[in-house]
């Protein structure tokens, strides 16, 4: 399967790439970095490059098959299509990192690989919901070529990165030649594929809030197979818990049951200032379902796919409290 | 337009000039005429295409040659020394773990990147490691039990 004529644009600075954003931002300008979801969808061609358009209207076959596709595609789809791709290979050095910051919180880089989040030992030991969604996400060559910035805009419902970063609280930092911005993880997503990223703008790092004495986090994908498959439900959760056990802080996010990653809100109220007891479970497990909007696909019913939040969401609260008690 | 790039293949530093769409699969298999990595689904889903990028198995289908510039790529045409198979070559033919053959590339390549970083994996261990790369004729026992056969007796 051979990928159509385009041309592909490679910045050596991330100013370069924010001024190559700007000047080709009318003529459609696809930002590449691990390239795991962006070239299959213009193999398929789900996203056909401006180039290719042109080329391919004079072949009934492929335009027929790409229609269908669109056809096929539920929901608004994919941007306009664009004459370039900007790749950030040259940027590895610049945005491919693991740092703690004086003020305890993890700043990744968008370019950091699933595979090297998932070896890094800091990231399993103090935000262990985003290490575990490393371990989910596709197959250990995808996890070899995806990025935590590329999981993130592609805004993906059920993207095994996203999730657990929405349940961690992360802000994304967004450059582009006016400056740089702070959004917040839990308000990117718009719609499936869609994001708040501007025109011109870039994900570079992603900052996820210090993980004090007593807390916990934990993140438990649901699939038909172990390795490359899309969740029917991902949950995601982090905990903070006091001397008394009680807890003090919650952020539970679903991926796969509705639009965008969602926060389970309804969860917060049912949880904060109490002990993690049976009951209590079952009440936020009730809770998170009622916070859900699934839909019946082929990965699952909407039905099954509450009753699953349930079970995932006992799972994952009660292995983050467990994980939160031993860092006490 | 194409764009020249220099990347490292096999031990030899290459320099070639490329159109920015083409993959490093391509780029492997038709500009440097090195046949053994295959082209399987070329979407990522099958692992027949795997080489090493700077030690870290690759879907090189789902890489463009762009990508890959100053990078140092290892194919299955580099398992093999002065005409002699590797220890992992030669387990695989022992064990019968291949078969069509057309997933060996691939089986290969991210099997000796796991013995490299961790040269005694159980199982399990193996079994997480192809879970990307796809086999149809084995049922994937006779893989596992080449790689766990390697590791037993240890490096060439």
């Amino acid at each position: 399967m051979a990928l159509p004529k385009f041309d592909v644009l490679c910045p050596d600075s991330l100013d370069e790439a924010c001024d190559m954003l700007e000047s080709h931002a009318s003529e459609g300008i696809k930002i590449l970095a691990g390239g795991t979801d962006l070239l299959v969808n213009i193999k398929l061609p789900v996203i056909a490059p401006r180039a290719y358009v042109l080329e391919s209207s004079t072949s009934q076959l492929v335009s027929t098959h790409s229609e269908e596709l669109w056809k096929d595609h539920s929901g608004p789809l994919a941007p306009p299509s664009p004459a370039y791709l900007l790749s950030l290979h040259r940027l590895r050095n610049e945005l491919e990192r693991i740092e703690e910051l004086p003020d305890g919180s993890l700043l990744v880089g968008a370019l950091t690989t699933a595979r090297t989040l998932q070896m890094s030992e800091l990231v399993r030991l103090k935000w262990a919901a985003l290490a575990e969604g490393a371990d989910a996400l596709g197959s250990p060559l995808v996890r070899a070529r995806g990025t935590l910035g590329g999981n993130i805009c592609n805004a993906r419902p059920a993207a095994d990165l996203f999730v657990p970063s929405v349940a961690l609280g992360a802000k994304l930092g967004v450059v582009s030649i006016h400056g740089y911005e702070v959004i917040d993880a839990s308000e990117f997503a718009l719609a499936p594929g869609k994001t708040r990223l501007q025109s011109g703008q870039i994900l570079v790092e992603i900052v996820y809030p210090a993980s004090p004495p007593g807390t916990g986090s934990a993140y438990y994908k649901l699939a038909q197979r172990k390795a490359l498959d899309i969740s029917v439900v991902g949950a995601g959760v982090r905990l903070t818990i006091d001397s008394l056990l009680k807890i003090t802080s919650v952020s539970l996010a679903l991926g796969a049951v509705g639009p965008t990653p969602i926060v389970a809100k309804t969860v917060i109220d049912v949880l904060l200032g109490k002990k993690l007891d049976d009951s209590t479970l079952k009440l936020a497990a009730t809770a998170a379902a009622s916070d859900a909007t699934p839909i019946d696909d082929h990965r699952g019913s909407a039905l099954y796919r509450k009753q699953m939040i349930e079970v995932l969401t006992r799972k994952i609260l009660t292995t983050a409290y467990l994980r939160a008690r031993r860092s006490l | 337009m194409k764009k020249i790039i220099s990347l490292t293949v096999n031990g030899k530093v290459v320099e070639v000039a490329v159109e920015p769409g083409r993959t490093l699969l391509e780029l492997i298999r038709d500009d440097l005429n090195l046949p053994g990595t295959k082209l399987g689904c070329g979407l990522g889903d099958c692992g027949s295409c795997t080489v090493l990028m700077d030690g870290i198995p690759t879907f090189s289908c789902l890489t463009l040659a762009i990508q890959a510039e100053g990078c140092r790529i290892e194919t299955v045409e580099s398992l093999s020394q002065d005409g002699h198979l590797s220890k992992l070559q030669e387990k695989f033919i022992e064990k019968g773990a291949i078969q069509c053959g057309f997933c060996t590339p691939g089986m290969l390549m991210t099997s000796t990147e796991l013995l490299r970083r961790n040269p005694g994996p159980d199982e399990h261990e193996i079994r997480e490691a192809i879970s990307g790369n796809l086999c149809r004729c084995t049922g994937y026992q006779k893989i596992v039990e080449a790689v766990q056969g390697h590791s037993e007796e240890g490096e060439k």
